[in-house]
């Protein structure tokens, strides 16, 4: 065996004290990044008067689950959750399915007008949905949609970069597998939902969950739209966990946690498809 | 089973024709080749029967029916892609039971129906993979199942052969040989490959710039070609052309090669003399002693391929191929003697139309 020369030594120790201090600045970023989300944790633990005592207690002296236990036993919680998820979960069908077929009739189909509609969705991603939100709350007003799910789901259906997405991935299908099913005697609908969706359900997936997310998290919108407590959103229907006598920080991060939860599962478990989406988005074709 | 004719058929992509006014008679249960260099149209000839392609003029029949404005899926034709195009989230079986589910078929007579398939095209074991776990050769079979199971009336191919290795082309070739003599369905195959339409058609279409440029069975296209393209690209290596002068003689015909020798051809029909070319093929052209033969040459190549050998010679007249056993053993730069075979020898007037023999 020949010896590593002392040059070469060194110069392998310099790159690894590198690397090590490197790695020791990422884990002290993420450690700050993570420590209000942790302390937030925490909080929703202890009891209140523990809460606003002087002091910097990292771990609660008194581990107590009442601000759990008085969110979901006192307020609307429930019913908040089924609105979240009846409004986020039809948003989100609604999106994927409408994007596919304009998708795929901007990408697969001739018919007078189809550059203009597609120049017409680019041109509406170019527009701020909050630009929109007051001409919205007229319209379901009109439409006498407030206070209901629909007048929740309705505005968010808006969706032109998901179209924009479905365009490009069936744009870049072969033709022979479109032509392959055409002269099988397949029409436009067996086209669409037994050749091209079941060979992009990888990126139906993925917008699906980017859409549910964004969907969940929607706070403006539910929030001008509905009113009435028992329509409202989790998202909104957290503000309302107020007291009469003042702020209690542990309820109100309690049902924060409760609020945000769903979401946080729904990233744990498809973590990579969610990265893959929030990519698309991008406009990286991954 | 059924014929294909095609009546001044043309095909125009943006003022571009592409086909041009092209009339072709497939015969019943028939196995047709549509041959020609890239870009001759025979692909899109191909996709113009299967109805992938709208005809711009003219009139399709395929059983003495006019197709030319019925759906692809009407027209009881079947094709198989050059890419396969087989669906790739589909298992074997149902690929190709696709069109059958299409048709809403119930899934039991489906299944029997690819079972019969598999059976024919050895895809039993297949039948639960999906095609990104099979080989090329395997992918072949299962597009050709998916065509058969719809028990078409015609069967198109569009270079199937093409994405295979050399030795696979070779046995899918003899399986599609097979499968015609079993099912005596009538065939239309498009290739650029001239060794499968030669071994696979009992008729060649050759086209060039959309046209036709002649239509026979291989041992017609390969003896007697119509014109200069057909005797060039039919072949391989190709027919060498020599240019000479022609006249009507008691004999036949009288040709000068330029500056070089005169050749007595059997009788070709020709009224009046003019400047031709002499068309021979490797084999017909023979290597004699310097000095001796129709042409002097120097041997300037010899490449040895086993069964044959092939003599690259330099003459008067430009290069020339001879293809014969036993040459490997000519340097470069031995002078050597050319012998025309008067029997196979072939004349090409100024507009390339070989000149019939009387």
């Amino acid at each position: 065996m020949t010896a590593i020369s002392n040059p070469t030594a060194n110069r392998i120790r310099r790159i690894n004290l590198a690397a090590g201090a490197l790695t020791a600045l990422i884990v002290l970023m993420a450690v700050f990044w993570a420590f209000p989300i942790y302390w937030v944790l925490v909080t929703t633990l202890k009891p209140e008067q523990d809460i606003v005592r002087p002091g910097f207690d990292l771990w609660p002296d008194r581990l107590t689950f009442d601000a759990y236990t008085h969110v979901l036993s006192n307020t609307q919680i429930g019913q908040w959750y089924l609105n979240s998820l009846v409004t986020a979960g039809s948003v989100t069908f609604a999106v994927v399915l409408m994007s596919a077929a304009a998708g795929y009739a901007i990408s697969q189909l001739e018919f007078p007008g189809r550059k203009l509609l597609w120049w017409l969705i680019l041109a509406s991603f170019m527009v701020p949905i909050p630009a929109l939100i007051v001409n919205h709350f007229v319209l379901m007003s009109q439409f006498k949609l407030l206070n209901t799910w629909a007048g929740v789901i309705l505005p968010q259906l808006l969706a032109p970069v998901t179209v924009m997405i479905y365009k490009q991935f069936f744009d870049s299908v072969p033709k022979e597998f479109r032509e392959a099913a055409v002269m099988d005697g397949a029409t436009q609908m067996q086209l669409l939902f037994r050749l091209y969706l079941p060979m992009n359900w990888g990126i139906t997936t993925a917008l699906a969950i980017i859409t549910f997310i964004g969907a969940w998290n929607q706070f403006l919108w539910p929030f001008l739209a509905v009113t009435t407590q028992d329509k409202m959103n989790v998202t909104v229907g957290i503000t309302q966990v107020t007291d009469a006598f003042g702020v209690k920080y542990a309820r109100d991060l309690a049902s924060a946690v409760l609020a945000g939860l769903p979401v946080a599962l729904v990233y744990l478990i498809f973590q990579r498809r969610v990265t893959q989406a929030i990519m698309l988005t991008a406009g990286i074709k991954g | 089973m059924a014929s294909v004719e095609l009546q001044n058929i043309s095909k125009v992509f943006g003022g571009l024709r592409v086909i041009d006014n092209l009339n072709l008679t497939v015969p019943d249960g028939s196995f047709t080749a549509l041959l020609g260099p890239s870009g001759c149209g025979k692909s899109t000839l191909l996709r113009m029967i299967a109805g992938l392609e709208q005809i711009s003029d003219g009139s399709a029949l395929i059983g003495g029916v006019d197709i030319t404005h019925e759906d692809p899926a009407r027209r009881k034709v079947a094709m198989v892609f050059q890419s396969y195009a087989l669906y790739p989230h589909l298992t074997v079986e149902e690929n190709v039971c696709f069109s059958l589910s299409l048709a809403g078929m119930p899934k039991a007579a489906q299944k029997q129906r690819a079972a019969g398939v598999a059976k024919m095209l050895q895809l039993e074991p297949l039948m639960a993979r999906r095609p990104a776990q099979l080989s090329g050769g395997q992918r072949q079979r299962v597009a050709i199942g998916r065509a058969l199971v719809r028990n078409p009336e015609v069967f198109l191919f569009d270079e199937p052969l093409s994405n295979l290795d050399a030795m696979l082309r070779v046995q899918m070739r003899l399986e599609l040989a097979k499968l015609h003599k079993d099912l005596k369905t009538t065939m239309i195959y498009v290739t650029h490959d001239q060794v499968e339409a030669m071994t696979l058609a009992d008729q060649i279409v050759v086209l060039e710039k959309g046209k036709i440029q002649q239509v026979g069975s291989p041992w017609q296209l390969y003896n007697q070609p119509a014109n200069r393209f057909v005797a060039s690209f039919i072949g391989s290596p190709g027919m060498n052309f020599l240019a000479a002068k022609a006249e009507p003689s008691a004999q036949g015909l009288s040709l000068t090669l330029v500056d070089t020798a005169r050749v007595q051809l059997p009788a070709h029909i020709m009224a009046t003399p003019q400047s031709v070319e002499l068309g021979i093929r490797p084999e017909h052209l023979h290597l004699v002693a310097a000095g001796a033969g129709d042409i002097a040459g120097k041997a300037v190549l010899v490449e040895y391929l086993g069964n044959t050998s092939y003599a690259y010679i330099e003459t008067a007249l430009g290069q020339v191929i001879v293809e014969a056993d036993g040459l490997e053993g000519i340097r470069p730069g031995t002078p050597v003697g050319l012998r025309i075979d008067r029997d196979k020898a072939h004349v090409f007037d100024q507009s390339c139309m070989a000149l019939s023999r009387a």
